[in-house]
């Protein structure tokens, strides 16, 4: 898997299970967190076959982001255009978390297809709750508009405190993201990573694809932005949107890719850990066999300790000794 | 492999071969014990001189001899910051492991990346030619290997960028 999916793959089979199982009535309730600090909560009682809860909890934004009652702006209408009636937004959410939704598994569309499809865009909630701000800027960047009540900077939640920068323009979207690691080793191998981005950018079938930038020191474009949003260990990523990348279906991907871009560019530094893991271990294996190598004839010195010294009496042979 | 990389190789090679000859020897303070003198370092007339073989300034290997034990230090050429760390990252997994490799020092020597610390007990079980075959090969090996792994994470950086940007044509 290089790339990320926009569902919970969990939540999918969980909901797959639920409708397919539906008659055996069992009780449902389960927790589970995701990458960046999204935690779900899904139950269903065994009052009402039927429905289902689903409850999201978001990573917690910093203050320069913009949050309606616990979620991102815009974000109740994306639910409202994604899911139509077949989910009704509960309010207050649950304990803990920022949005509780309320399915109807009885209104399901008859059709497997269209049952399938609906499921999958219930397992990408956290797409379309975290991404709303998002999509409704690029919507706004397809018509070649801006929205009117917009700021110059549009800072948005990505990880838990943190934020990335959009700064919205009639004929392109500015996305900026420090990037921030915890480990030193992560740091150095996500630079190099996102110098490969600017690489490849220049690559012959990548000429339509959005400019990327990398630098070590905050862009210009980030003037306003309040000072502990300036500091990234890993430098900045720079990436321009254009109208061609947000038109027609292309819109969903691009909003799925710019919010996660942070936690796809940590998922592979990590996976390249790991792989580096395997490798040493086996470089390990193979110089302590060259050391062994130095053992003078190893297969013998085990023989000889076999090949005893002395001689084992049997039973019969010392009651002979004995008695002689 | 280069041609400096080779000549550097055998010298050190060369040194080795002269300089690992060492016999039993007790302690002169305590009775019944025997240490590697390197590393005590008690009386100065047991300890040779050290020799110092450098490739160029960032790669270079210090050997110590004394009278019953051997120290070998390299310093690995790390050129940038990736470099750097895939080096230190290995290394330390190497040194993790020095149960396994016997001659293998935990902490390397001050300035150095790793070391090694051959005694006369390991010349007594293991064939000299050998351990020297395995000095050299490690060092080779070291070099293979983090340039390897370079590699590798320069590959996989520049499909995941690839990958990424694809997605918005």
């Amino acid at each position: 898997m290089i790339l990320l999916q926009s569902h919970s793959r969990f939540l999918l089979q969980t909901l797959t299970n639920r409708v397919q199982n539906l008659e055996k009535g069992a009780e449902l309730d389960c927790h589970w967190v995701e990458f960046d600090d999204v935690r779900y909560h899904l139950q269903a009682s065994m009052k009402n076959l039927h429905i289902l809860l689903l409850s999201v909890s978001l990573p917690a934004p910093p203050p320069e982001t913009i949050f309606f009652g616990g979620l991102p702006f815009g974000a109740i209408e994306a639910i409202k255009a994604a899911y139509g009636g077949l989910v009704q937004i509960l309010d207050p959410p649950r304990d803990g978390f920022n949005l509780t939704l309320k399915l109807n598994l009885s209104k399901l569309p008859p059709n497997e297809e269209k049952k399938q499809a609906f499921l999958v865009k219930v397992a990408s909630v956290r797409e379309v709750v975290l991404g709303a701000p998002l999509r409704v800027i690029l919507k706004h960047l397809a018509s070649r508009t801006v929205a009117p009540d917009m700021d110059q900077l549009v800072a948005l939640v990505h990880r838990q405190n943190e934020s990335f920068f959009l700064v919205p323009q009639v004929d392109k979207v500015t996305v900026v993201y420090p990037m921030r690691f915890n480990d030193s080793i992560d740091i150095v191998l996500a630079t190099s990573f996102l110098q490969e981005f600017v690489e490849a950018r220049r690559a012959a079938g990548l000429n339509n694809a959005p400019p990327c930038l990398w630098s070590p020191s905050p862009p210009l474009e980030l003037k306003g932005a309040p000072a502990d949003a300036l500091s990234a260990n890993a430098g900045f990523v720079t990436i321009v949107i254009f109208p061609r990348h947000v038109e027609g279906k292309k819109l969903d991907r691009t909003v799925w890719n710019l919010s996660t871009f942070h936690a796809y560019v940590s998922y592979h530094v990590k996976c390249s850990e790991g792989f580096m893991h395997t490798r040493m271990r086996r470089r390990v294996e193979s110089l302590i066999q060259a050391l062994d190598r130095a053992r003078p004839d190893l297969e013998n010195s085990k023989t000889t300790v076999n090949s005893r010294s002395f001689k084992r009496l049997s039973l019969k042979d010392s009651r002979s000794n004995s008695t002689s | 492999m280069a041609s400096t990389l080779r000549l550097y190789l055998t010298c050190i090679r060369n040194t080795l071969e002269a300089a690992m000859c060492l016999q039993n020897f007790p302690c002169q303070e305590v009775e019944r014990h025997n240490k590697p003198e390197i590393e005590m370092k008690t009386s100065p007339e047991l300890l040779l001189n050290s020799v110092l073989i450098c490739r160029n300034e960032a790669e270079k290997c210090l050997i110590e001899t004394s009278i019953n034990s051997l120290r070998i230090s390299l310093k690995v050429k790390q050129a940038d910051e990736l470099e750097n760390i895939l080096t230190k990252k290995f290394l330390r997994f190497l040194s993790m492991r020095a149960e396994a490799f016997q001659v293998l020092r935990r902490k390397p020597v001050q300035g150095y990346d790793i070391s090694f610390l051959i005694t006369n007990y390991h010349c007594e079980e293991m064939q000299k030619h050998k351990l020297i075959d395995f000095i050299v090969q490690f060092m080779e090996d070291i070099d293979k290997e983090i340039s390897e792994l370079k590699m590798s994470v320069n590959t996989r950086g520049r499909l995941v960028a690839t990958e990424f940007l694809k997605q918005f044509i």
